[in-house]
């Protein structure tokens, strides 16, 4: 599985990146980050050159191909040579020539099927998603109708009442059938859109519907238009040369289906005219793939993580001091877990973002910590770090420093030996078990994987022993065979601890357990969680924005901020004498519960951007107290009482 | 069951859409086909099979639209088509049901191969991220999918057949044999039918690896992956049971939206290799002006596709649990 979390130093000498590193990410769709990420691409580019190769093509006909494609002026059935680069028909007409002849009508037919169904898809798909209610209702089935109608035997039925298909039959029919599966797509795009908070400022603004869908939705959904008209484009002309090919197109049309009707009525593979056969269906797949191509080139920018980015180390800020040999096992009061100098960094299409940076702590056995911050100030990066749980979506690497757990160097372990130690001595409970529960199994299920990973219960001692740790967190050992989408969210997230309690291991890490939860949920869950610990007597890391949470719950804080770490304390110290300026404001941000009632102060700004983290001190542009010093060179962690800040006001401190 | 109840539903109304659709495109086309094949063939055929072409276009003379439509409705329930004039006299019905077989195994057969085959080379190519197999197969298999299935079967039927005279080229058995439920014939069958399925699996797979190649991709950055990664599972285990049963779910709507495509190429196919399938039929009923035969196995082919439909929802049904449950 890991090749994405492969250690410090095996990977030292990867190479830099290819010379097309692929585009930024589009998620927004906005057209011209499209457009630059288009440009990028090598498939895209490949798609374009192929594209306006048959564009010229079907533009100057004349100027290119050397004769006339119908004129009969030539012996029948020529081998290829100098003057007849494939040939020629038993007509004796020249194959290259009517070759270059055909691409007119077959890009035509393309281009006009692909708007046709563009606007349809557009138009039924945004109206539905927008309108809603019985539109919808009534606008989905038709969709769906058409969607499942074969459009094939169809168009085949209408061109035989017709007698043959000509270009407009052609467009007509497979654009009106052809805009369904965009309109799909569109539609539930249009629906997540309206939720979202840009399109109820332009409501709430009083902005027209027709105003709101032209400049604040169809721009955020080029992509999937782009997609929309590639996919029917691609349809259109398979479909076509297959209508021209059985003779239902217009038998005197220059086209490549039509070609290759002739060809086979004409058996031209056998009569030792090959070419005649093989170069327009060569040419018909060339142009879907060029259409194909740029669709999947959409496909990737839209959806980053079908790319794979390569973390280019030689771009990472400074060389890592190479790992010093791992210390000798355990001695008695060892803590659970010391994590060295672990830094994590970040590939994007530039240079490589750091975003852990070179963090140190240790865990006592049964120590509760709570690392606070704000959301992208590398919390959770640091977590799934030290569980070498790094990779998609988060495509974060370890480039340096040390996770010693139990004696051993977690960054090091190979993927065999590093299963045994998940789950049965460190456990994860994640943010939300509504996505951490696989959807498709039933909670049993999900803890016998579990158990027969690790032991060599039978299936009664499983069973015995998952309804144990259901009864542990109060959930009915009947939920056992429930799937996650049955069960609240508080008894999901319950159900997850139960989960991760199976072995009862040293260290549980915990992301934000209780942030999907309402604050009465939230509390009492922790009070669980509390009791539980002091009961087993496993250490906890627990991750969370909301210092308020586990004020009463943990013995030691760790502020993060950018990456490092602003602040480690005693809890009770840090909430009392808080050093750093970001600790004071970010209690300044959440009320006490019980103190008199005070004013949120929260922090003005937001946490710098990793990929150009300001020098000296990261906090320094938001801080009320910035001095000239703070700037002027990187801020060591200075010793203050047994705290750890990185602040300057505390040099003389310390 | 709502679930499926649902579909079931869904079911009618498509082919009930169809149904109207056959009624309604060879008398509102321009021109009227209908009522103009019919003045054609007037006093040209005889009178069975003139009301054969009643049956099939529903038209009645001295009769207003709607009761035509009631009536035709009416003669398709009850599995009437009409007579065919290529196989004249017999009922389209009994023509349709003899094509029926070939298909069920060529057709039905691949794609349910290319399917599986498809699903699982995607998966396991995803799951290999950045591997040979993961960064050659988008390209290869976007290009092969681009190839029209009629040109790989006269390529094939070139290739194999006419060069190297491994295969037969065409026909669904030796012409000098008869159908019979025999080891013989069963063989000979088998041998004919080599070529038109590599045909149908090689172009119809590519769709499959590369839509299931980036439904793992997608599924692979979902929490319970990395979930089932920190509980310690065999990559195994977390590849089949946690990715692929969570990536297949969205492969088997595709099936369904794919499937129009996939009986569009085995048309052609069959159409190149003379296969005595129902798309070979279908065109031949288009050259020969055989309308009564076209209309009953366009029906057909809806029906075939709207049942591989249905079995779709069935089988996701059963793989998601979710959408058991009554909403």
């Amino acid at each position: 599985m890991s090749a994405s979390s492969v250690g410090a130093t095996d990977q030292l000498a990867t190479p830099p990146a290819g010379p097309a590193p692929m585009v930024a990410d589009a998620r927004q769709g906005r057209g011209r980050d499209l457009w630059r990420a288009v440009s990028r691409s090598k498939k895209a580019a490949v798609g374009v050159l192929l594209l306006l190769f048959f564009g010229v093509l079907a533009v100057i006909p004349g100027q290119i191909a050397p004769y006339s494609p119908t004129a009969k002026i030539f012996p029948p059935g020529l081998p290829p040579s100098r003057q007849h680069w494939l040939g020629t028909t038993t007509l004796g007409q020249d194959i290259y020539s009517q070759l270059i002849w055909g691409t007119r009508l077959s890009l035509l037919i393309a281009l006009a099927v692909g708007a046709v169904a563009t606007i349809l898809a557009v138009l039924v798909g945004v109206s539905a998603g927008y309108l809603g209610g019985a539109t919808d209702g009534f606008l989905s089935l038709v969709t769906d109708v058409i969607l499942v109608l074969p459009i094939f035997p169809l168009i085949i039925v209408i061109a035989a009442y017709e007698k043959n298909a000509g270009f407009l039959t052609v467009v007509v029919v497979l654009g009106v059938l052809g805009w369904s599966y965009g309109a799909r797509q569109l539609r539930s795009q249009t629906l997540s859109l309206r939720r979202r908070d840009f399109l109820e400022s332009a409501r709430v603004r009083g902005e027209r519907s027709s105003y709101v869908i032209l400049h604040e939705i169809l721009p955020t959904m080029t992509s999937l238009i782009m997609a929309t008209f590639l996919g029917s484009a691609i349809y259109a002309v398979l479909t076509a040369a297959g209508l021209q090919f059985i003779g239902l197109g217009d038998p005197n049309s220059q086209s490549w289906g039509t070609m290759l009707y002739w060809a086979q009525s004409n058996d031209a593979l056998l009569a030792g005219m090959p070419l005649w056969a093989i170069a327009p269906g060569v040419c018909v797949a060339l142009l879907g793939a060029a259409f194909a191509l740029l669709n999947y080139a959409f496909d990737e920018i839209s959806s980053p993580a079908l790319r794979v980015r390569k973390l280019d180390r030689a771009r990472l800020p400074k060389a890592e001091p190479s790992p010093e040999p791992a210390k000798p096992a355990a001695e008695e009061h060892a803590p659970v877990l010391r994590v060295e100098n672990l830094t994590v960094a970040y590939a994007t299409d530039r240079a490589p973002v750091v975003a852990v940076d070179h963090v140190d702590l240790e865990l006592a056995r049964g120590e509760f910590l709570a690392i606070v911050g704000e959301s992208g100030c590398g919390k959770s990066t640091l977590l799934y770090a030290i569980a070498r749980l790094l990779g998609a979506p988060m495509a974060g690497e370890i480039v340096g420093g040390r996770v010693i757990f139990q004696g051993q160097d977690l960054v090091l372990l190979e993927e065999k030996r590093l299963r045994a130690v998940r789950w049965r001595n460190l456990s994860v409970v994640m943010q939300s078990a509504m996505n951490a529960l696989n959807p498709v199994l039933t909670v049993a299920e999900q803890m016998r994987d579990a158990c027969r990973a690790h032991s060599t219960w039978s299936k009664a001692e499983i069973d015995v022993r998952s309804r144990e740790v259901l009864r542990l967190v109060s959930i009915d050992p009947v939920h056992l065979h429930s799937y996650p989408h049955q069960l609240s969210g508080g008894m999901r997230q319950r159900a997850m601890i139960a989960m991760a309690l199976l072995f009862t291991p040293d260290l549980v890490i915990m992301d934000e357990p209780t942030s999907a939860l309402d604050v009465v949920a939230q509390r009492s869950l922790m009070v669980q969680i509390k009791e539980l610990q002091e009961q087993l007597g496993f250490a906890v890391i627990f991750v969370t924005h909301d210092m308020s949470l586990v004020r009463h719950f943990s013995d030691r804080l760790l502020v993060m901020y950018a990456g490092q770490v602003a602040e480690l304390s005693k809890t009770s110290e840090l909430f009392d004498r808080p050093l750093h300026p970001y600790s004071q404001g970010l209690l300044a941000a959440f009320p006490s519960l019980h103190g008199p009632k005070e004013r949120l102060l929260g922090i003005p700004g937001s946490p710098p951007n990793l990929a150009n983290p300001p020098g000296g001190c990261r906090f320094a542009p938001r801080c009320p107290h910035v001095e000239p010093r703070c700037t002027a060179a990187e801020v060591p962690l200075y010793s203050v009482n047994g705290s750890l800040v990185r602040c300057v006001l505390q040099e003389d401190a310390s | 069951m709502r679930f499926v109840l649902r579909r079931l539903g869904f079911f009618v109304v498509t082919l009930w859409a169809a149904i109207t659709l056959n009624f309604f495109i060879p008398r509102l086309m321009p021109g009227n086909p209908a009522e103009a094949m019919m003045a054609r063939y007037h006093g040209r055929i005889n009178p069975q099979a003139l009301h054969a072409l009643e049956i099939a276009f529903g038209v009645k003379a001295h009769q207003s639209l709607i009761s035509e439509y009631f009536d035709y409705l009416g003669n398709v329930f009850r599995g009437r088509f009409g007579i065919s004039l290529t196989f004249f006299p017999d009922p389209v019905m009994h023509d349709v049901l003899q094509a029926l077989p070939w298909t069920l195994v060529l057709v039905g057969v691949t794609t349910v191969l290319a399917f599986f085959l498809g699903t699982l080379i995607g998966l396991v190519g995803a799951w290999r991220r950045g591997g040979l197999m993961d960064s050659a197969m988008p390209p290869i298999f976007v290009i092969t999918s681009a190839f029209p299935y009629f040109w790989i079967a006269g390529i094939a039927i070139w290739l194999f057949s006419l060069k190297l005279g491994w295969l037969p080229h065409g026909g669904g058995y030796d012409p000098i044999d008869t159908p019979a439920w025999t080891w013989h014939f069963a063989h000979d069958a088998f041998v004919h039918s080599i070529l038109p399925a590599l045909t149908i699996l090689v172009t119809a797979i590519g769709g499959w690896i590369l839509t299931m190649r980036n439904n793992t991709i997608s599924v692979l950055t979902e929490d319970y992956i990395r979930m089932a990664r920190a509980k310690g599972l065999s990559p195994q285990r977390i590849m089949w049971t946690y990715a692929g049963r969570n990536a297949i779910l969205p492969n088997l709507t595709g099936f369904a939206m794919s499937l129009g495509f996939v009986v569009a190429g085995a048309i052609l196919v069959e159409y190149v290799f003379n296969y005595p399938g129902v798309g070979y039929m279908f065109l031949s009923s288009v050259t020969n002006e055989d309308y009564a035969l076209m209309q009953g196995l366009f029906l057909l082919i809806v029906v075939a596709v709207l049942t591989a439909i249905l079995a779709a929802d069935v089988a996701t049904a059963f793989l998601d649990p979710r959408t058991r449950d009554v909403r």
